[in-house]
């Protein structure tokens, strides 16, 4: 594809990942701080993010399918996931964390179970754009290079 | 390379005015800072950004590491330290560390967000609670302030 083209198209998956919310100002910071010494540094701490991630995810859905619901640690577990999701500037996601741990702590196990499925779509959603986006900036930075 | 910055726009197509941006601020002096997070991708990540600004720094997982690490000797001129930590939570880790006499600049860096949270963890030592993310905004100043950039008050 062609250099330029490219490159506008990057541009262009990267506005809309702004504007329609998926991403925030900390995931600036985290572009800022790439550099020839750090090249890949949006990538690690993105590849960081999913695996974080996963876990978090597998023991909240542990946590919910137990009897009794241990709400405490729900929370916690909660907590932890909209703190690294908000370092990443993951919008949505932390937007939906919020929501989830206002049901935990009404102790409402259907609202976080309902939440916990927004959360887990959100999360799969922003997965599968940045993958994109992260491919094409790669393709975009081989093709400045050739 | 990274796409500009300045590209980037606000959900309601607007661009987001940044007062500060990471390559804003030269240390002179060498600094170091320790990482108090049990995330690891907090924990991996607030390293890299301090490392970035180019602070030497060390992390621990969890609030009894950190005070045995400072009541070991270790010196740091920042630490950055979660509230909800294994083992010895940050409001306590907090108040064993400003026991033993550390008078360095200590920022609690959390997701909790409610003023509760914020007074507890200011009574238990920290100078500056953040809510997460830390960005540069309230980073630049504190470095600047560390290295002497800045005339104390």
């Amino acid at each position: 594809m062609d250099r330029n083209r490219l490159q506008h198209q990057v541009a262009c998956m990267r506005r809309s990942l702004f504007d329609q919310g998926y991403l925030d100002e900390p995931f600036i910071q985290l572009e800022e701080l790439q550099d020839d010494a750090n090249p890949n540094f949006v990538q690690e701490i993105v590849t960081l993010f999913y695996s974080d991630s996963a876990r978090l995810i597998q023991n909240i859905e542990h946590a919910l399918n137990s009897r009794p619901i241990d709400f405490n640690k729900l929370d916690d577990y909660m907590h932890q996931f909209k703190g690294s999701s908000s370092s990443i500037g993951a919008k949505k996601v932390t937007n939906e964390c919020t929501v989830f741990r206002e049901h935990c702590s009404a102790e409402n196990a259907e609202g976080c179970i309902r939440s916990f499925q927004q959360v887990k779509q959100e999360y799969a959603i922003l997965r599968r754009k940045l993958e994109v986006y992260l491919q094409m900036v790669g393709q975009a930075a081989v093709s400045q290079t050739a | 390379m990274a796409p500009a910055a300045d590209e980037a726009k606000s959900g309601n197509g607007g661009q987001i005015q940044r007062p500060f941006t990471f390559n804003e601020i030269v240390l002179r002096n060498r600094l170091t800072a320790l990482v108090v997070d049990g995330d690891n991708f907090c924990r991996l990540l607030q390293q890299g950004i301090l490392q970035a600004y180019g602070l030497q720094t060390q992390t621990v997982d969890n609030g009894d590491a950190a005070v045995e690490l400072i009541a070991s000797g270790a010196k740091f001129d920042l630490i950055l330290i979660d509230m909800l930590l294994p083992i010895l939570d940050g409001l306590e880790a907090t108040r064993r560390i400003r026991a033993m006499g550390v008078n360095c600049k200590m920022l609690g860096v959390t997701a909790f967000s409610g003023e509760r949270e914020r007074q507890a963890f200011l009574a238990a030592g920290v100078d500056l609670f953040v809510e997460k993310p830390l960005g540069p905004e309230v980073l630049i100043p504190i470095l600047r302030e560390l290295d002497g950039q800045y005339p104390s008050i």
